[in-house]
């Protein structure tokens, strides 16, 4: 198959509006008319975020962009382009803007094809240690132009028009952050990139400043103008070693660019940015305990108010964001807050990073427009569950999110519907989770992880988290009482209320949510002493079929001595003397042990 | 003196002036993906291989690093981008793959289908 052509067709919700699908249908006519269906592969891409030039077509190689394209213009943009190899000049729609620059690239790749990347605009795209790569893509224009052409009290207003909001997990919107650090009159301010990434299983953090750490540092400094800060922290976990390199070389090349440093760019604006690097404690990624960490204390959370905006590290006002709200920021200021807004849901404007992982065909790192259905992620872009095997749970936001079922799988993802529904965004983890899985299991899982994690200065999160695990811990060897559902219920909304910080707060969800969404596996564990996806182990049997042909090898493994048999015949397992220990089952060649 | 958004036009200009200046306009253009994941999953050993080929002689080629584009089980990835034709994208490229891509796709033309992502 020759790969010379491609046509992308936007497959957007406004797109489809304006009859997309019916593009594509005559596009397909008139390519069997001049016999190129062999030359030419259609795309569909996710929303391209052009909407208002929409119907938009891209074709390939050359990159055009075809804007409001009528049925009546496909004959020819395909005779003229394709055929003849001049662009149709009329429909051509020209744009630099900086998101979606991947699409040229990875365009005709279905994985890619629905997303629309803003914060991973570069990744992939650029050599992340080459400052020459970043200013070729309009690098540090945004801030060029906020020194040029905004005061910071505007550059304020912009982001707070945007609609953008944490990305770390809690939503707040950021505009409103920045004013209320803008209005603090001090003379000395700090930024802070929140780098602290340590949810099980989520990546976005690093691979955004593995891929791009100037984005990140542009984010930062025109943050720092906006609220009137001369110094920025970035405070990431010293497990990523390659992504402190990458900042550490981009910083360097950002001051000998003058970016950073006295006098950015002629202007009277100085900014600087230091690394700082956390031992990992999960804890850290809350900001107060993240902020006595920068302090050099103990990473530990106080209560708020005050908030950092008023009293951040060293006592002075603080903007705090995420790495992933920084790298949005040159964005909304060089595309504009008005096209960024366009973006997502009502409540929720922009992208959201996730990490895809678990039972997904394609695990990896994807950046979707807000509103976009978790099903469309699990079966668009991750290709659906592998083996046949069939979906049982989405897992977001790591440990302090929860556990949807396949009910909620036409959920739209933003802040507001995934609490709706008993999970949170959080940071942007996503780990899809099949029938092979169990759910007591798995809940125990994400709170052995916060009760380790619990920096002990409260309570409610310190004694509660290890009884909360007591409790999953018996239920999953067996030995659950009747009861033990509500006493995790009660304890579980306790520590949520209780709890000092975010960590302790979020710390119940995983077992709240599994509790809501699949409570009959925990009574089965409980009453039946069963565990239907055969993971723990304890309550699981094992026995031997028909097609053992006594080759001895369990036998001599068991430790117990519980199986009974003679060469070359049937062997037997003693149930009353097995521990379940599965030694048998790893041991047998022949898949003759079966477990029950 | 220059406002800051006419001195980063100009720097621009000159990155962009660099860029071209180590080869950027060759014919292919080879990019490897080096992050964390991408490393764990070999790539250090492919880009070895494409700089070992530079090294003894292979012209026309334009070879860079990049980020982490977001597929992790297909990594270690390669493109190879050629003006006016479709970028082409190689999954799970081991050392033999890579010499390979060499031989055939960067010296040849030929395009290994069975290796493309999709």
């Amino acid at each position: 198959m020759s790969r010379k052509y491609s046509i992308t067709i936007c497959d957007g919700p406004t797109c489809l509006h304006k009859k997309s699908k019916e593009l594509e249908s005559a596009i397909e006519q008139c390519l069997k008319e001049h016999a190129l269906t062999d030359k030419v592969r259609i795309n569909l891409s996710g929303c391209l975020g052009m909407c208002g030039k929409g119907p938009i077509l891209i074709v390939k190689p050359g990159y055009t962009i075809y804007g409001s394209v009528t049925l009546g213009d496909v004959a020819e943009i395909i005779e003229k382009h394709i055929i003849k190899k001049k662009p149709v000049a009329r429909l051509a729609i020209e744009e630099d803007h900086l998101y979606n620059r991947f699409f040229r690239i990875f365009g005709d790749v279905n994985f890619f094809g629905k997303q629309l990347r803003i914060v991973l605009r570069n990744c992939g795209i650029i050599d992340p240690e080459s400052i020459d790569d970043y200013l070729s893509v309009r690098g540090y224009e945004a801030l060029a132009y906020v020194l040029t052409q905004m005061k910071p009290l505007d550059v304020v207003e912009e982001v707070k028009k945007s609609g953008l909001r944490g990305r770390g997990g809690a939503g707040f919107p950021t505009g409103i952050k920045w004013q209320l650090t803008a209005r603090e009159k001090n003379s000395e301010k700090f930024v802070i990139c929140n780098a602290d990434e340590g949810d099980p299983g989520a990546f976005m953090d690093r691979s955004t400043i593995e891929g791009d750490p100037h984005s990140v540092i542009e984010g930062m400094c025109v943050g720092g103008y906006a609220v009137g800060a001369q110094k920025g922290f970035i405070y990431i976990r010293a497990e990523y070693p390659l992504a402190i390199k990458r900042l550490e070389k981009a910083i360097a090349d950002a001051k000998a660019e003058g970016f950073l440093g006295d006098k950015i760019m002629g202007s009277d604006f100085s900014f600087d940015i230091e690394i700082r690097l956390g031992a990992g404690a999960f804890v850290c990624g809350e900001e107060t305990a993240l902020i006595h960490s920068i302090e050099g204390h103990r990473g530990m959370p106080r209560p708020r108010p005050p908030y950092p905006s008023v009293q951040g590290v060293f006592n002075k006002p603080t903007l705090i964001n995420n790495v992933e709200t920084w790298a949005n920021i040159p964005v909304i200021i060089l595309d504009g807050a008005e096209w960024f807004k366009s973006i997502g849901t009502e409540k929720s404007k922009g992208t959201k990073v996730f990490a895809l992982a678990g039972k997904i065909k394609n695990t990896g790192l994807i950046e979707v427009p807000m509103g976009i259905t978790l099903r469309s992620i699990i079966y668009d872009i991750g290709g659906g569950i592998p083996n046949n095997k069939k979906f049982k749970a989405l897992q977001t936001g790591g440990p302090s999110g929860g556990c949807l079922s396949e009910e909620y799988l036409d959920t739209k993802i933003d802040y507001e519907s995934l609490a709706k529904v008993g999970s949170i965004m959080g940071s942007g983890g996503m780990i899809v989770l099949d029938e092979d899985t169990c759910m007591v299991n798995i809940a125990k899982f994400f709170l052995e992880f916060t009760e380790n994690e619990s920096c002990g200065k409260c309570a409610p999160c310190r004694e509660g988290t290890k009884r909360m695990l007591e409790i999953l811990t018996r239920i999953t060897e067996g030995k659950g009482e009747e009861g033990d559902i509500n006493k995790l219920q009660r304890l579980g909304k306790l520590i949520q209320k209780a709890s000092l910080c975010g960590l302790g707060q979020s710390a119940p969800n995983p077992v709240l949510s599994t509790l809501k969404n699949f409570r009959s596996e925990y009574e089965e564990h409980i009453k039946e002493k069963k565990c239907r996806a055969k993971v723990c182990s304890t309550l699981l049997g094992y026995e031997i079929s028909e097609k053992c042909i006594g080759c001895t090898a369990c036998k001599k493994v068991c430790p117990t001595g519980a199986i009974a048999g003679i060469q070359k015949s049937l062997h037997v397992i003693d149930q009353s003397k097995c521990i379940r220990c599965g030694a048998c089952f790893e041991a047998c060649k022949f898949n003759a042990i079966k477990r029950i | 003196m220059l406002t800051p958004l006419e001195t980063v036009k100009k720097k621009r200009a000159e990155a962009i002036n660099r860029i071209v200046g180590k080869g950027y306009l060759s014919t292919k253009r080879v990019y490897v993906g080096m992050a964390t994941c991408e490393i764990a999953a070999g790539s250090k050993d492919v880009m070895e291989v494409f700089q070992t080929a530079i090294k003894n002689g292979l012209t026309d080629v334009y070879l860079s690093q990049k980020g982490c584009a977001g597929r992790c089980n297909l990594e270690p990835t390669v493109e190879v981008i050629e003006e006016g034709l479709v970028p082409v994208k190689y999954g799970r490229v081991t050392r033999d793959m890579a010499h390979q891509i060499i031989e055939r796709h960067l010296k040849k033309g030929e395009i290994i289908e069975e290796w493309v992502i999709r």
